[in-house]
Order: C-alpha cells, then sequence, then structure tokens
C-alpha cells in the first residue's frame, strides 16, 4: 500500500481514511488474502518436489495428491472467505458514506444545494460512490495479495538461484516504468471522458424533460444531433483510452516473455552446467508466470486509486463544507409584523433587488405587484430564509429572522410556490407534508383549498398515489393541493406566488373566503397579478426591476402610482364582469 | 398502451432464455459493418494465440533435446527463434488490442445512439409513465454498464477463448488421454456457471433496479429543496434517502456475494486440473509413454487453458453486469411507438374549418375518462378560448390537438384530413403549442426562441434582429438584460417563470403555426406585457387559428367564441358574459 500511495502524491491519502471506521474488517480482509495467496504460492514447490522426486526415483503419489488437495481447498476456503468480506465491507463502505452524504445535504440551506446543483449531487451520491465502493472491493485486497505474491515470489526465486532470480526480478521496474508512462497519458483522457460524461447526461436529461415540447416542435433530429455530437467524442475519447492501452498490454506481454526467454537461455545453461535442477527449472517459469499478472494488476490498481480519490475527494468538498446555517435560538410565536430594512440581493452577479424596504403589520393583507422578472419571487424567497440577501435585514416582530429557531420559524409560514411540486407519494401525504400537521389541520386546509369535491373523485379518496411529476394532475388542481400542504401547518403568515394564475374565478373566490373566514388572523402576502383580487388588500407593494417604486393602498395607488395605473388599465377592460 | 419499464421488465422473463442470444444476434449485426476490420483484428488474434500457444512446446522441446542433453548451442538457436516470435507477437497484440477496441468503441457509440433514437421516436406518454431519475439512470449508468465491459472486458473475453480453445487442442493432441484427464475439470467449471448465471443475473439486475430507485429519490428531493425546507423536512428527505439506501445495500451486497463466488471455485477446478496432470502425467512417464519435457509443456499449457478461465471468471461479474444493463437498455429498444402515421383513409372537403373532433373520447392509461365524445370545429384565422374550471379537460383537449396523444375513439381532423395521416414534421409546423409548464433548453435565449426552428436557424444576427423586429418581439427581449445573447443555465435556472413563459411564447409565435395553442401560457406574465403579447398575436398571418386557454378574463376577452371544457364536454358559451356565468354557478342550460 505504501508503494503506490507514494505513486500518486499526497492526494491519495485523502481515500484511504475511507477505511480507517472499518480497521477490523480490513484487517480480516488483508488476512484472509494472506492466507489465501500465501497457500497459493506453495502449489509450485509441490510441483517441483513432486517431479524431483519422480526423477530421483523415490515419487509416490498419494501423499504428494494428499499435500496438493489440502492446499487447493485452504485456498479455496480462503479466497472464498476474503470475497465475503470483500463484498460485505465495499457494500458498508458505500452505504454509510452515502448516508454520512445525504445527512449533510439534508442541513444545508437551499442556495448551497442550487449553487453545487442537483445533478452535480447525484453524480456524488451515485458514480463517485461507485468509484469509492471498487476501491474498496477491489484495491486493497488486490494489493495486499499483489504485493505478497511479488514478494514472496521474489523471494523464492531468489532463494531458489539468486542470479537466474535477479534477472527475472530486473524486469519488474521496466513494467512499472511503461505503466507509469502509459497512465499519466491516461490520467487526462479519463478526466476528459467524465467530461464528456456530463455532457451527455446534460442531453440526455433535457431530452427527457422536455419530451412535451420536443414533441410539439418535432425537433427530434434536433436533438439527435445534440446527442450525436456528445456521444461522438465520447468515443473518440474511448478510442484514445483504448489506443494507449492497446500499446500498454502488449508491451508487460513481451517483458514478461523475456522473462520466460532468460529462464530458457540462462536457466538452460546452468541446467547444463548442473547448477539449476530440472525440477526448480520448472519451478522457475510457474514462478514467473505467477509474477508477471500482480504486476499488471498493481498497475491498474494504481490508476483505480487515483479515480477513486478524485471521487472521494468531489464527496469530501461536500462533506467538509462549512455549516452555513446558524442554528438560531429565539422560538416565539410570530404574528406577522414583517419589516425589511435596505435588502440587496445579486444573482449571478446581477442586481435582482435594490434597496427594498417596506413594513408589514401582523394579520393584515399585502399585494406584491410588477412587471415579469421584477424580482417578485426573490423576495418571497427571502421572506422565507430559502436565500440569504446580500445587505439589509429582515425582521419578523421586530427579531432578525436569522436569529429565530428554523424549525419553529419554518412551522409558523407556509408558502406557495409558483411551481407545482408534487412528491410520488399520497395525496394526503402531499398535504400533509410537515410533521405538525393534525387531522383536524388537514381537514380545514382540504376545505379552504376546495379540494374536497375534487378528492372524492379519486379511487383511492386521499390516499390516491401522485405520479412523479404530478402528470396526472391539471395545472389548477396542483396549485390547490399546494396551497393546502401550506395552510395544513396553520401558519401564522401565509405566502402566495402568483397563486391564482392558474386557478379559475370561481374557485378562486371561494378560496378567498374560505381564507377569511377559516384563517381570520393569518397574515397574507400575495404575489399577483390581477387587481381586482387585492383591491381591498391593506398594503399593495408595486416592484420594478427589483425596486419598490410604490407603496399603500389601491386607491392612494391610483392617484399617485402611474405605472400601477397603467397596469390597472391594462385589466380595466374586463372589469366590468368582476365580482 | 403500457410504458411503465418496470412492470414491463416482469413480462419479458419469459424470453429470458433467448436474452443472451438475441442480445449477441444484435450485437452480431451491428458488427457486420465493421467485417473487415473484424477480420483483420481476428488474424492478429489468432497468430498472437498460436505463437503464445507454439512458446511452450518451444520450451518443452528445448528441455527434451538441448538442456537435458547438455546442448547449449541448440538452447540458443530456440532461445533466439523464441526472441523473434515474442517480437511478432507484440505487433500481432498492439493491432488486434487497437482493433477490436475501436469495433467495441463503434458499436457501443452505434448502440448508445439508437438508444437515443428510440426514446425520440417514443410519444409523450412514455415519460409520463417513467420517472425521469429511473430513466436517466437506464441510459446514463446501465449504458456505461456496458462501456465498461466492451471498453474493459470483452477483449479479454475473446482472447481468453481462443486461448483456451488453442490450449485444449494442443492438449488433446499431444496426449489425447492425459489431455482428456486435464480438460475434465473444466466441465464441473461449465455445469457451475450454467447452474448459477440465471441467479447471478438476477441478483445483478435487482441492484441496478435498487440504484435507480436511488437515483429518481435523489433527483426528486434535491430538485424541490425549497420545498423541503420551507416545509421543515429535512427529515424526509433522510428518511426516504435512509429506506433506498438501505434497499440498495442489501441487494448490492447479495449482487456482489454472487459476482464473487465464482473465482474461487475456478481456481480450484484449475488447481485440480494440474493435480490431474501431475499424477497422471508421471505414471505415464513411468510407463515410458510421456516425456519431462512434454509434461513441463502440458503443465504450461493446462495453465494457460485454466488461467484464461479464472480472468474469464473475473469478468464474468462485468458480464453479468452488462447483460443485466443490456437487458434494461433493450426493454427500451423494444419499445413500440404507438403513434404512427396512418394513411389517409378518408377526406372531408377542404372548408374554412381547419379543425374538427368528431365524436372524440379520451381517458389516460389506467384513468377515467376525461373526455366523451366530444364534437367541435375551429375556422381558419379565428380566435378561440377555452374555459372551464380545474382538472376540466381544457390540457387534454389542447394536447390531442397538438397529437400528444391520439383520442380512444373518435377522429379529429386537421384541414380535412385524419390528424393521424400528417408527417410529424408538418403537424408540427402546422400547429403550435405553448405548453403549461414551458421548458427551457441549457444555451442562450437565442437558441431557445430558434429552437427547432430550420427557417431562422441560420440567419445572422442582423437579419434574425430584422425577422425579431417584424414579429413584434423587440420589447419582450427588453425583459432579458442581455437580450438574445442571455445565457440560459440547465432547468431554466435563474429565470423567473414569467421570462421562461415569453421564451416559449416567443418560441411558438416565430414558427408561424396554422393553429397556436396557448395553455396558460401567459398566466404568469404581468398583465401590461401580455398587452404586447397581443399585439404580437394580431401581426401574425390572418389565416392563424388561435385557441386561448386561460382563466383571466382580460386573456381571452378578443376570443371570438369561447368554448367552456367540463366533465368530459366541450359546449360553445354565447358570449363572455355567459361563459362567465357558466363558470361562477356551474354549468347552467342557457
Amino acid at each position: 500500500m505504501k508503494t503506490s500511495g507514494k505513486k500518486n502524491g499526497k492526494n491519495t491519502s485523502g481515500i484511504f481514511r475511507v477505511l480507517k471506521p472499518y480497521r477490523s474488517l480490513i484487517a480480516v480482509l488483508v488476512l484472509f488474502t494472506m492466507v489465501g495467496n500465501g497457500a497459493n504460492l506453495v502449489i509450485p514447490t509441490i510441483i517441483a518436489n513432486g517431479i524431483d522426486a519422480f526423477n530421483a526415483g523415490d515419487y509416490t503419489w498419494r501423499p504428494f495428491a494428499i499435500r496438493f488437495l489440502t492446499v487447493s481447498v485452504l485456498i479455496f476456503l480462503f479466497t472464498y472467505l476474503q470475497s465475503i468480506v470483500q463484498a460485505y465491507t465495499s457494500e458498508r463502505v458505500a452505504r454509510d458514506l452515502r448516508k454520512k452524504l445525504s445527512e449533510k445535504l439534508s442541513t444545508r440551506s437551499y442556495s448551497y444545494i442550487l449553487k453545487i446543483g442537483p445533478s452535480r449531487l447525484l453524480t456524488n451520491l451515485t458514480s463517485d460512490m461507485d468509484s469509492v465502493k471498487m476501491f474498496v472491493a477491489q484495491a486493497v485486497s488486490s494489493i495486499v495479495s499483489s504485493l505478497i505474491v511479488i514478494l514472496g515470489t521474489s523471494i523464492l526465486l531468489i532463494q531458489i538461484n539468486w542470479k537466474l532470480g535477479l534477472t527475472v526480478i530486473g524486469m519488474i521496474p521496466l513494467i512499472a516504468v511503461s505503466f507509469f508512462i502509459v497512465l499519466k497519458k491516461v490520467q487526462v483522457l479519463f478526466k476528459k471522458s467524465r467530461e464528456v460524461v456530463d455532457w451527455l447526461n446534460k442531453v440526455i436529461n433535457e431530452s427527457i424533460l422536455g419530451a412535451a415540447i420536443i414533441r410539439v416542435i418535432n425537433s427530434q433530429q434536433q436533438e439527435y444531433a445534440k446527442f450525436i455530437a456528445a456521444s461522438k467524442s465520447a468515443k473518440d475519447v474511448g478510442i484514445a483510452i483504448l489506443t494507449l492501452f492497446a500499446t500498454l498490454i502488449p508491451i508487460i506481454t513481451f517483458v514478461a516473455n523475456l522473462a520466460t526467454l532468460a529462464i530458457l537461455a540462462q536457466g538452460g545453461h546452468y541446467v547444463i552446467s548442473g547448477t539449476l535442477s530440472i525440477g526448480d527449472f520448472t519451478a522457475f517459469n510457474s514462478y514467473v508466470a505467477m509474477l508477471i499478472f500482480p504486476i499488471i494488476v498493481i498497475g491498474f490498481m494504481s490508476n483505480l486509486i487515483a479515480q477513486a480519490s478524485a471521487s472521494y475527494q468531489r464527496i469530501d468538498l461536500v462533506l467538509q463544507a462549512p455549516d452555513t446555517l446558524k442554528p438560531g435560538s429565539v422560538e416565539s410565536l410570530l404574528k406577522g409584523n414583517i419589516e425589511l430594512k435596505n435588502i440587496h440581493l445579486s444573482y449571478d452577479s446581477k442586481p435582482v433587488l435594490k434597496d427594498v424596504s417596506f413594513k408589514i403589520p401582523g394579520g393584515s393583507r399585502t399585494a406584491i405587484l410588477g412587471p415579469t422578472a421584477a424580482g417578485k419571487t426573490q423576495l418571497l424567497n427571502l421572506m422565507t430564509g430559502l436565500v440569504a440577501a446580500d445587505s439589509g435585514t429582515i425582521e419578523f416582530e421586530g427579531v432578525g429572522l436569522e436569529q429565530y429557531r428554523k424549525k419553529k420559524f419554518h412551522e409558523q409560514i407556509g408558502l406557495v410556490f409558483q411551481d407545482s411540486i408534487m412528491f410520488n407519494m399520497s395525496i394526503r401525504e402531499n398535504i400533509a407534508f410537515s410533521d405538525k400537521v393534525t387531522d383536524e389541520s388537514l381537514q380545514k386546509a382540504i376545505d379552504t383549498a376546495e379540494l374536497n369535491d375534487f378528492v372524492q373523485t379519486l379511487p383511492a379518496k386521499l390516499d390516491t398515489r401522485i405520479s412523479e411529476r404530478g402528470t396526472s394532475l391539471s395545472g389548477g388542481q396542483k396549485q390547490r393541493i399546494m396551497l393546502a400542504r401550506a395552510l395544513a401547518m396553520d401558519p401564522k403568515v401565509l405566502l402566495l406566488d402568483d397563486f391564482t394564475a392558474r386557478i379559475d374565478r370561481k374557485t378562486e373566490y371561494k378560496i378567498q373566503c374560505n381564507l377569511l373566514n377559516n384563517y381570520p388572523d393569518m397574515t397574507i402576502i400575495s404575489i399577483t397579478q390581477k387587481i381586482s383580487a387585492i383591491k381591498d388588500f391593506d398594503l399593495i407593494i408595486v416592484l420594478m426591476e427589483g425596486e419598490v417604486i410604490a407603496q399603500g393602498k389601491h386607491p392612494d395607488l391610483l392617484g399617485s402610482c402611474p405605472e400601477y395605473v397603467q397596469i390597472y388599465n391594462s385589466q380595466k377592460s374586463t372589469s366590468h364582469y368582476e365580482l | 398502451m403500457n410504458y411503465n419499464l418496470n412492470e414491463i421488465i416482469g413480462d419479458q422473463k419469459k424470453m429470458k432464455g433467448k436474452g443472451f442470444l438475441s442480445a449477441a444476434r444484435t450485437l452480431v449485426s451491428s458488427m457486420v459493418e465493421e467485417k473487415r476490420l473484424l477480420i483483420l483484428a481476428f488474424l492478429a488474434m489468432l497468430v498472437s494465440a498460436v505463437l503464445s500457444l507454439l512458446g511452450p512446446v518451444m520450451i518443452g522441446y528445448t528441455v527434451d533435446h538441448y538442456i537435458l542433453p547438455g546442448d547449449y548451442h541448440g538452447v540458443l538457436v530456440f532461445s533466439s527463434i523464441l526472441l523473434v516470435m515474442y517480437l511478432i507477437s507484440l505487433g500481432t497484440g498492439y493491432v488486434q488490442t487497437k482493433l477490436m477496441g475501436t469495433v467495441g468503441q463503434r458499436m457501443l457509440y452505434t448502440l448508445r445512439n439508437s438508444l437515443f433514437n428510440k426514446l425520440q421516436e417514443l410519444p409523450v406518454d412514455f415519460f409520463n409513465q417513467n420517472k425521469a431519475g429511473d430513466l436517466i439512470s437506464r441510459i446514463n449508468n446501465d449504458t456505461e454498464k456496458i462501456n465498461q465491459f466492451f471498453s474493459q472486458s470483452l477483449m479479454q473475453f475473446l482472447r481468453s477463448i481462443l486461448i483456451m480453445l488453442g490450449a485444449a487442442v494442443f492438449l488433446l493432441t499431444l496426449n489425447p488421454e492425459l489431455g482428456l484427464a486435464t480438460l475434465a475439470p473444466a466441465l464441473g467449471i461449465l455445469i457451475f456457471t450454467q447452474l448459477i448465471s440465471p441467479w447471478v443475473k438476477r441478483k445483478n439486475s435487482l441492484a441496478m433496479k435498487t440504484m435507480g430507485s436511488l437515483s429518481s429519490e435523489v433527483q426528486e428531493s434535491l430538485n424541490n429543496f425549497n420545498v423541503i425546507v420551507a416545509f421543515n423536512r429535512r427529515d424526509y428527505f433522510r428518511d426516504r434517502f435512509r429506506l433506498v439506501n438501505e434497499e440498495n445495500y442489501k441487494a448490492s451486497l447479495k449482487s456482489g456475494l454472487a459476482n464473487n463466488l465464482l473465482m474461487p471455485v475456478y481456481s480450484f477446478f484449475s488447481n485440480i486440473g494440474q493435480l490431474i496432470v501431475l499424477i497422471f502425467g508421471i505414471y505415464l512417464i513411468a510407463k515410458g509413454h510421456f516425456s519431462l519435457g512434454l509434461l513441463i509443456s502440458f503443465l504450461a499449457y493446462s495453465s494457460n487453458f485454466y488461467n484464461p478461465l479464472r480472468q474469464m471468471a473475473a469478468l464474468y461479474a462485468n458480464f453479468q453486469v452488462a447483460l443485466a444493463g443490456w437487458d434494461r437498455i433493450r426493454v427500451i429498444l423494444n419499445m413500440q411507438n404507438n403513434m404512427l402515421v396512418l394513411n389517409a383513409e378518408e377526406k372531408l372537403e377542404k372548408t374554412e374549418t381547419i379543425l374538427h373532433f368528431k365524436d372524440v373520447s379520451f381517458r389516460y392509461p389506467g384513468g377515467k375518462e376525461v373526455l366523451s365524445g366530444i364534437n367541435f370545429s375551429l375556422e381558419k384565422g379565428k380566435t378561440y378560448a377555452f374555459v372551464g374550471p380545474t382538472g376540466g379537460g381544457k390540457t387534454t383537449t389542447a394536447s390531442l390537438i397538438a397529437r400528444l396523444y391520439d383520442p380512444v375513439k373518435g377522429t379529429i381532423y386537421l384541414d380535412g384530413e385524419d390528424i393521424r395521416s400528417y408527417p410529424h414534421d408538418e403537424r408540427a409546423r402546422r400547429i403550435g403549442f405553448i405548453l403549461q409548464d414551458p421548458f427551457l433548453f441549457s444555451g442562450t435565449v437565442r437558441e431557445n426562441i430558434l429552437y427547432g426552428n430550420e427557417q431562422y436557424q441560420h440567419y445572422s444576427a442582423e437579419d434574425l434582429r430584422a425577422v425579431i423586429r417584424d414579429a413584434g418581439l423587440e420589447s419582450l427581449l427588453e425583459r432579458f438584460s442581455e437580450g438574445l445573447e442571455a445565457k440560459v443555465q440547465v432547468n431554466g435556472d435563474g429565470i423567473s417563470l414569467g421570462q421562461k413563459q415569453l421564451i416559449a411564447f416567443m418560441r411558438a409565435v416565430l414558427r408561424k403555426p396554422d393553429i397556436l395553442i396557448l395553455d396558460e401560457a401567459t398566466a404568469n406574465i404581468d398583465t401590461v406585457t401580455e398587452q404586447l403579447l397581443e399585439q404580437v398575436l394580431e401581426k401574425l398571418p390572418e389565416k392563424t387559428t388561435k385557441v386561448i386557454i386561460a382563466h383571466r378574463l382580460n386573456t381571452i376577452e378578443n376570443a371570438e367564441k369561447i368554448y367552456f371544457v367540463n366533465s368530459g364536454e366541450v359546449t360553445l358559451a354565447g358570449s363572455l358574459r355567459q361563459a362567465v356565468e357558466m363558470l361562477l354557478h356551474g354549468k347552467r342550460d342557457s
């Protein structure tokens, strides 16, 4: 292990850390490997003794066969035991590391997950784990057994005939050097092949997630062209890697053959001159065959270790990332008095919110209005602590948001997202998503979101399972389930992100009444496009290009804010149908 | 049609026996194109194998004829011959590995491409019935498993088989009796492998399946992390993950144990083979039927025979994993698209009617009827609105117009002909559909609005600007700080829903379809910008039929006709006021 550790420099030391908690398992593994391989080394000696005994004329087959069989059975037992321990250890390591990583992820902030990207984390949890697993499953025992065989064979060779032994062992550095040169080049290609795989994955993912629009536009050819480009690079990199190995393997075989040749020429000379017995000559041939394979194995394993190290580093990066979430200690109940002071936020170094300040009194209803891409959704994300502002403060009841204990805080805030987000679970589980939900609060939420009739039409009622992307539900049904999910926690503050966009007017009206009746004290903050629905709200905030350009009640804004009037006019023509 | 991959895999068990053969046949048929290369590679492989097999004979011969009698000159002569042989096999070794590897990579390339192609052929239904995470895992991980087999093991596999065959021939010709005895343990290996193979494969495909659910679990949870944080359910992710992780652990452990079983068994049999050679061989020498040199050659050949077997045992796991992966991929490759282009049978007269629904009924697979026997027509150049309560069937109706699904009963006529008789490209050109959930491809805004648009694909920046100006889309582009060149990230992260809808809108409008369907396509766009969109729509050619699905009344106020869609029926509402009445007070007889 030491030699290969040195070979790959400092980055290898990391991967061996993985093994630390499994020291006893590894010890057992190494022990079994040593016994199994040690026994393997005895076989040629038995053969040589047998032949020499036969030459000397005192050969009896029975003890010879018994010895041979005993050793064979031992080898079988120990290699099988070794393989069991090996599979068990590697799967344990992968499971535990995955668990550790998922637990770490579960404590991270939303912006952290966004920054790293779900697909990258998916790679961490799947293919990176696979290569760590491979390391544990193959590298550890292979290297141990290879070293034992190389060392053992070398000693035996030198013992039998040191001059011939040295000639044969002299071939090892030749193989090592060619390995070193080729693998160095392969490393670069491997890195490239990972990038190509990422590229392939991206094309595949988009073609799956965008399946509907691709079929509407009939752009399969275009997708195929994108894919072919990535696929072709994958092929080219594959062939480049292969060419390197195509050079390496014949060279190794050739060097091994040279060793055989040396035994024939040099060893033959010794046999003729009488310094080597014909049995030993045979043994030499067997040992050379045994010697070559482990050298190749070590070469390949050093490559596997390098790959596993790179994977482990990626995993470790996530595991070691410092905790950004400050726990917070304030647990007091919210009334809904919210104040934002001089909030600045940027995304990808583009400003999203500029100097936003406003104050919302508890129990009131506030609307946020503004054009597309004004930063409205980000404002809600800020107020729920999903993202953190670059500067400025957000206070609930005069206490900074970050000082609240997260669990207590989120229990009191209901957020209805703009995108419909459904989980592949029953409707009941989708709505009662928080652990705080009781049967009563669940029923009240379902009543308020006007879901009763819909649920009644389902085969298994509330226990009907929703398919992954909620494809079996209409847009409006999904939105109402999302509302019920937020309401089921009995929140003090309800944040709605363009909730009414996909709900028909009748249902929307009913839901509004239900909200007033069933949750009279709730503070409501609603992003919306429809002025008619918010005319009687206590506060309307007009947001444009990240700035608050006006705030006040409907009549005030009509008098003071031309942009508001413009929005109002754009909807006015249908106002005679309003409720 | 059942497109659920995880259910179908059960049905295919019946043809499991043929699995390998048909797999091999498919692979071989794709290899035919590479005939010349393959023949060359095979020749190189043959030379290598013969040379490496001749080695032990030469050594045995040298021992018997030169070393034992003490003729060192002969030893040197034979050593030189061996050296030449080794040099030749150095060359053929390179040629063989390089060529075979190239063929392997090309075959994989073909496989990957045909898989992707198949995926593109399949209808939307397929994607609804399978989890994205599972599909991604199938295409990425499973082809990777096959790739590993191809790039690492296939070569060794073939070489091993060749060397084994050669060694067997040598063993049998050198001494048939001893040869047969030496090969006997191999029969045990063969039987043993036959017996446990199905079991090993089963364990491997189970492990892959659990990997698929693990990856879709991660996909679902991490993509919806905002809900998990906002609803304080970090434990939910943890618990669900723990569950799939545990399942994967158990399945992988079992497959690992199954895969590892072969190696020790093979080694044992191979040792028995050697034992037989020795005891039987020495017995033969004692009787004077055999020589010591030949015994040494024999020992070498028996390890030439058994070592590749052991190597194959090591590769066997790879092979089984690749086979299991191949099975999972094959299910996709065997899927049939049930939405083919039909031959036009009956034709209606060409009239002003662009689209006609005749007794159309529809249900989603396994669901209840969404539309029952609906009839309606759309005329050229008119604007229609579809209103109705959520879940009433509006999106379904729109999806049928775009032929994302085919009706269960009845026929849809596009310009007088069965919509199913139109080639896909023509239908797509004539029908524009802006989906409720806009999807953006990573790249730029320009790439996204020109997506699938052959006409403008190669326009210069200037020409494109002119097109955009003519279509009245300029002011919409102002919503993006960098205009056409604004970056779109994977999943459209960092772009608001309203902006995504704007891009989807521009994408559809630039294609100038005969029928343009807007399915709540502007729901999250502010009403001021929406007025701009209306101006854009007005600039479309006169013949364009517009179908608007919306809840906002101002979005539909310009509609000439309004259809009310509810509980499986589509009825014509007389006026906007009447439609509003229907919406507010349920369906009424007018």
